[in-house]
């Protein structure tokens, strides 16, 4: 009784704020001379992007948090990997043969061993096939020319995903069981080692990423006398993170292994005593995570041009800042949280260009509101124990 | 005697320092129906879990089927015949009632004899299949404890482990939940029955052990535990 009249003032409080910054905006809208249509629609593309980068990165958070309960802090440098793979396939490829049969042994076996043991692909059939399509594929596209962004987007979300796997075997299985706090602890450990060992790696400087890919390339169009500053990558981002929650949604409602994620979501124990196995379940939701990461890794290298060992910082902070005012652990939760990141990000920024040095601050102050108000998250459910 | 379907030999559990249980034995022979008796925190449901793999075995061993499974994983013996209706039920609360009989069935590739059983199950429960795709979390609590028991059956298993299935019931529907463990248990089905209310488990069981922290302190026939003595002192009610 307490509980849902607690929940039905914070839902009217929640709304009424909504509603005052509806009508801020409009008004500001109004006042604003120079708001033409042409800034309209370049807004509304520059949010769109901006939110469903953020949307695919917030997925990988909602996904293990929802799991394992646990908030994976070295997920934004999942995202920075991503793109590091990426830019590597791109710029160094074709690669002498002895040098990409060597890759090719070593990535090719790591990615095979890891979806075996993901997908249940024990049959030997299978596993021959398989093995023809990853290492014939992976040599292939290393050997003969240099790779554009679709291929060195696919190759990397394979790697990052494995990459992903790799960190849960390694930080955090030992520490199932162990008490929360040890978990989160790890998790900001090995963010700081993933920023460093990119340092190492990587080489700490920035670099420019592939800025002739045809995505960059202009494409101006105008509406009246006014420019909208147009490039490809404006409607590939949101129409590929279209296609990304298509399927995934599609693998969690409908196939076997999806259903185990949500089972075990929901109730690990009962999950395992259905034979699930939550081991599998859980490398999967990081293999799954990690490529969504991936991909909003690849295409934030291309549409903001540079990429560093420690670009994974800020928008991860804000996927997470996105997952929970969504409501962490719900997928739908995540997506909403992202787009309305993203869309308050350039909206500060085009209609209050005197804030815009503030733009972070009002995501901030956006996720202590809902914190305070609406601990949940917007789509979340109750966080009240059952009985 | 036939081969006992399962058996436990000697086994104790620890929750850390603390030892749940201490030395148990017991035998379930195959068709069987027998329960396990006993007062709050005296091991039932850590016996349970220590059948099933989710509690691990200190001391002693357990057998299934004639094999030794105590170091085997959960999948490992629900895939060999096991399956559970757990205690509070715990359907899956946001999959519907077809999600939930599904997951039964996880570890099958069977899709004709899925079908077939959740045909069965449906028979036992025609309340399941009007409600196909209600979300499980939506439902009353008998439709709740008929969905958990539907879903232990979609694994066509050799044999049951029910966790207080009276649990938060009225006694009417407890009675019509007893009615189809039995009808269940009939179908060849060994049934192992976890339970506070001593009165109705022992009245359609066919043997029953009674635990006290953590010790089996009496075991037997259904009809002489209903008789016993102490029996009737410490869980029938009787002064």
């Amino acid at each position: 009784m307490a509980a849902s009249k607690i929940t039905s003032r914070s839902t009217i409080i929640s709304l009424l704020i909504g509603a005052v910054f509806v009508v801020l905006l409009g008004a500001r809208i109004n006042s604003l001379e120079n708001y033409t249509f042409a800034r309209v629609v370049q807004d509304f593309l520059n949010a769109l992007t901006l939110g469903s980068l953020y949307a695919l990165i917030a997925l990988g958070y909602t996904m293990v948090y929802g799991i394992i309960r646990l908030i994976n802090f070295a997920h934004g440098e999942i995202f920075m990997l991503g793109s590091y793979f990426a830019f590597y396939a791109m710029t160094l490829t074709p690669l002498p043969w002895a040098i990409s049969l060597l890759v090719t042994i070593i990535l090719g076996g790591t990615v095979l061993l890891v979806l075996r043991s993901l997908f249940n692909l024990e049959e030997p059939k299978r596993t021959f096939a398989l093995s023809l399509i990853i290492f014939g594929g992976t040599f292939f596209l290393l050997t003969f020319r240099k790779l554009g962004w679709v291929e060195g987007l696919t190759l990397s979300m394979l790697a990052t995903g494995v990459a992903g796997v790799l960190l849960e075997a390694i930080a955090y299985k030992p520490l199932r069981g162990a008490p929360r706090e040890s978990m989160l602890i790890t998790a900001i450990a090995a963010s700081f080692f993933l920023q460093n060992f990119g340092q190492l790696v990587f080489g700490a400087r920035v670099r420019g990423f592939n800025a002739q890919t045809i995505l960059n390339k202009p494409l101006n169009f105008h509406i009246g006398p006014e420019t909208v500053y147009f490039t490809g990558i404006l409607v590939v981002v949101p129409l590929i993170t279209a296609l990304l929650l298509w399927v995934l949604n599609l693998f969690v409602s409908r196939t076997r292994l999806g259903k185990a994620m949500r089972a075990t979501a929901q109730d690990a124990e009962v999950a395992q005593m259905m034979g699930v196995n939550v081991n599998q379940v859980i490398a999967l939701t990081f293999f799954i995570g990690s490529i969504l990461a991936a991909a909003a890794g690849v295409m934030y290298a291309i549409r903001f041009g540079q990429i560093h060992p420690l670009m994974g910082l800020m928008p991860g902070i804000k996927a997470f800042t996105a997952a929970v005012i969504g409501g962490i652990g719900s997928l739908p939760g995540a997506v909403l949280g992202g787009l309305l990141l993203g869309f308050i990000e350039i909206y500060v920024v085009s209609l209050f260009p005197t804030l815009s040095a503030y733009k972070d601050v009002f995501a901030f102050v956006l996720l202590i509101l809902i914190l305070l108000f609406r601990p949940s998250g917007l789509v979340g459910e109750d966080l009240t124990e059952k009985v | 005697m036939p081969e006992p379907l399962l058996e436990l030999k000697n086994v104790s559990a620890y929750y850390g320092p603390i030892r749940a249980l201490s030395n148990v034995n017991m035998e379930l022979y195959p068709g069987e129906m027998v329960c396990l008796l006993g007062g709050n925190a005296s091991g039932k449901s850590t016996t349970l879990k220590t059948i099933l793999g989710l509690v691990q075995v200190g001391e002693g061993e357990v057998y299934f089927r004639g094999e030794r499974i105590d170091p085997k994983p959960t999948s490992y013996r629900i895939e060999r015949g096991m399956a559970v209706v757990p205690e509070n039920r715990r359907i899956f609360p946001k999959m519907t009632v077809r999600e939930n009989l599904e997951m039964g069935a996880y570890l099958r590739n069977d899709p004709k004899g899925i079908r077939e059983d959740m045909e069965y199950v449906f028979s036992l429960f025609p309340r399941l299949e009007e409600r196909l795709n209600q979300m499980g979390g939506t439902m009353s609590g008998g439709e709740q404890q008929m969905l958990a028991m539907g879903r232990a059956l979609m694994s066509r298993p050799k044999l049951i482990l029910m966790d207080e299935p009276s649990m938060g019931l009225a006694p009417k529907l407890v009675e019509t939940i007893f009615k189809i463990i039995k009808t269940v248990n009939d179908r060849g089905i060994t049934v192992f029955v976890v339970e506070q209310n001593a009165n109705i488990a022992l009245s359609i069981a066919d043997r029953g052990y009674v635990l006290q922290t953590g010790e089996v302190v009496l075991q037997g026939n259904a009809r002489d535990l209903l008789n016993n003595e102490a029996m009737r002192k410490a869980y029938l009610g009787e002064v």
